[in-house]
């Protein structure tokens, strides 16, 4: 057994258990109560594709999946901006100097300024 | 050739404790109950498993140009995933609406006598915020 094929059994063995895992983040995706929950399965997912696409890189000697894992590292992190600037809400508005006081939901100071 | 099968065995153990850094990560997000919780155990995943995996594919490779596009995806990796963290964070503070019995904060829930009182002065405001 040389050391290639320990190399190659190694790279395989650990897509394999990556790969399990992926499934079990999927299956915990689907079951996740909240879509917070499902985001955040969605990031470690990614994650986890990542280092799969990195280790495929070795095992089958194509330097350009390197490349293929920046990019997807990118968009997984564009997913989950997107989605969570999606879902918030328009936040409460603040008075910006202390002496105003909120009244209709605005700041009291603009209608003093008219 | 020693130094060949040396060279093995660190990228093997970096690799197998990748694989266990993913498994308690994911074994995280099955055992918390509310996605904080949960959040703590992705960053495991994201900043030590990939720690391990990229510092195990330099060992194996070498220093080529793949070196420094591995070591630019870990720098990536480190910074995109607090801010996409901080992100869902924010989406479940302002979302939950039983975010209370999960969490506490010092000084009181932001907004919520506030809005309380706000409501009571006039109830259509729900109503406006939802349009906007």
């Amino acid at each position: 057994m040389t050391i290639e094929d320990c190399y190659n059994t190694l790279y395989l063995s650990v897509t394999i258990g990556m790969l399990i895992l992926v499934g079990a983040m999927v299956i915990r995706s689907i079951i996740g109560p909240r879509i917070t929950d499902r985001i955040l399965s969605i990031n470690m997912l990614g994650t986890m594709v990542i280092c799969t696409i990195a280790i495929l890189s070795q095992y089958l000697g194509e330097s350009y999946l390197v490349d293929v894992a920046l990019i997807y590292a990118m968009i997984s992190f564009a997913t989950v901006l997107i989605l969570a600037i999606m879902f918030l809400p328009v936040k409460p508005k603040e008075p910006k100097f202390p002496g105003f006081t909120l009244k209709n939901g605005q700041a009291a100071g603009k209608e003093a300024e008219k | 050739m020693i130094f060949e099968w040396i060279r093995f065995f660190i990228v093997a153990a970096l690799l197998i404790a990748a694989l266990i850094s993913f498994a308690s990560a994911v074994f995280g997000a099955y055992r918390f109950g509310f996605v904080m919780n949960r959040m703590h155990s992705a960053g495991i995943g994201d900043t030590l498993g990939i720690f391990f995996i990229v510092t195990a594919l330099c060992i194996a490779s070498g220093f080529n140009m793949d070196t420094l596009k591995l070591l630019l995806l870990i720098f990536f990796m480190w910074f995109t995933s607090p801010v996409s963290t901080h992100f869902l964070g924010q989406v479940e503070y302002y979302t939950n609406p039983d975010l209370s019995k999960h969490v506490q904060r010092i000084g009181g829930m932001l907004g919520d006598e506030k809005t309380e009182a706000e409501l009571k002065k006039n109830p259509d405001k729900e109503a406006e915020d939802g349009a906007d």
